[in-house]
């Protein structure tokens, strides 16, 4: 029995994959100044419209909540987090959003290499996944429990973030990166040229 | 011998000898000649097993399995060939699809070979349909593992490999949805089982036949690019992973 189902999987499996084989797309042009432009937008965007620490904070804000639930009458109250849990709910998606693009990114131009270092695209291919993940669990916490109401579960996501963080900085160690290119990775600059 | 047999039969070699003369008169019998051994050996062997059937039928059992499974270790020439062309000018992908090759195909046989040793009672010719499903699950498993990794890397085929992988996969999943099924149902399902089989063949044929009918490799891939500027490629990617993690770890401040 087992044996049928695991080769009724199979043939099933397949027959799927190629069915959405066949159906796929035109792949742009490799390397197009599109492609390019649009890689550039998303790294912009991450970096200088998404991920500043001001922003973040901003939105986050706990002294916001303090405040208004000390000043305001209680349907401002409730008007101030619902429009906080929409904005927070907004950037997260947005992250996401450039996360997808920045992956898209990356694999469209590794296909260009002749030699890929296997290890490091395994390595790429988990962190993102990974970061993918943490953004969907963060998406779902704030969109149940709003953007104050739930800190057990912020901590659990902002902690799986942080072991995914080892894991890129292990992986930076491994690829010697400093070595490779010390001046575009100077802290100072904000390499959004991939 | 049923009409829809001798049909199948007949249309098989008739689109097997058009697959081959395209190839032929178009001058690309060399570029793909993996996949042509294999159709120019089911060619010869469908012609002869079809003398074999009108001049000796009683032998035809017997040499029918024989030349299935010199066409079907044959078939895996096919997956070597998308293979080839798929990752062209790739070698860490082909590598990793020749890998998973060894790997399945190499269980496979190993296990054939345990059965052959240790069970004395167990042969080829009497335990085919069972031998031929686990092949064709070792094909489809190198199949989806060379598709994942091409839909991965986005990576475009031509119409001819494109064909090639379609006809291939549309016979192996039918194979082995239907000789999984002849295993739960039984003798009960071999008229099915054989029509099933004979039905994605001319169907794996006629995709062959029309993605095959001229030239058409896709595009040219651009020349690689050396390794130094995959690893700044990588390593900024990396670099960038690591501030977005930085952000998400601090994201509500508690």
């Amino acid at each position: 029995m087992i044996q049928f189902v695991f080769s009724l999987l199979i043939g099933i499996a397949l027959l799927l994959i190629l069915y959405f084989f066949a159906r796929g797309g035109k792949v742009s042009a490799e390397g197009s100044a599109q492609q390019l432009r649009e890689a550039k937008q998303t790294l912009d965007s991450l970096q200088f419209g998404l991920l500043p620490n001001d922003l973040v904070h901003r939105i986050f804000a706990r002294e916001d909540l303090e405040y208004v639930r000390r000043a305001a009458a209680p349907q401002v109250q409730s008007l101030f987090l619902s429009e906080r849990k929409d904005i927070s709910l907004a950037w997260v998606r947005r992250v996401r959003g450039a996360i997808l693009s920045l992956m898209r990114f990356h694999r469209g131009h590794a296909r260009l290499y002749a030699q890929l270092n296997l290890s490091t695209e395994l390595l790429l291919a988990i962190n993102f996944a990974r970061l993918l993940m943490v953004c969907r669990i963060l998406e779902m916490a704030l969109y149940l429990r709003g953007p104050y109401a739930a800190p057990g579960m912020v901590r659990t996501v902002a902690s799986t973030a942080g072991t995914v963080c080892t894991i890129s900085e292990k992986s930076l160690v491994f690829l010697k990166v400093n070595q490779i290119d010390p001046l575009k990775n100077d802290p100072s600059h904000h390499g959004a040229s991939v | 011998m049923t009409i829809f047999t001798q049909f199948v039969w007949l249309a098989g070699i008739l689109l097997e000898g058009v697959i081959l003369i395209r190839a032929i008169y178009g001058k690309f019998l060399t570029k793909y000649y993996l996949f042509y051994l294999y159709i120019a050996s089911v060619f010869l062997g469908s012609i002869f097993l079809y003398v074999v059937d009108i001049v000796i039928h009683a032998r035809l059992g017997r040499l029918y399995w024989s030349v299935n499974f010199m066409t079907l270790s044959l078939g895996c020439g096919v997956i070597f060939e998308i293979s080839r062309q798929v990752f062209a000018h790739r070698v860490t992908l082909d590598r990793v699809a020749r890998w998973s090759m060894a790997i399945t195909f190499g269980a496979i046989f190993f296990l054939v070979s345990v059965h052959a040793f240790l069970l004395p009672q167990w042969n080829p010719t009497t335990n085919s349909a069972d031998l031929e499903r686990d092949l064709r699950i070792a094909q489809a498993i190198v199949l989806m593992t060379i598709l994942f990794l091409a839909g991965y890397y986005r990576i475009e085929t031509g119409k001819n490999i494109k064909g090639m992988i379609l006809g291939l996969g549309v016979y192996v999943g039918a194979s082995i949805l239907s000789l999984s099924l002849r295993l739960l149902v039984g003798p009960a399902f071999d008229t099915a089982w054989s029509m099933i089989q004979s039905s994605s063949y001319l169907a794996a044929l006629s995709i062959w036949a029309v993605a095959l009918w001229s030239y058409d490799p896709g595009p040219a891939p651009r020349p690689p690019i050396s390794g130094g500027e995959y690893r700044t490629l990588a390593g900024r990617t990396q670099e960038l992973l690591g501030s977005i993690n930085d952000q998400l770890d601090g994201t509500p401040p508690r």
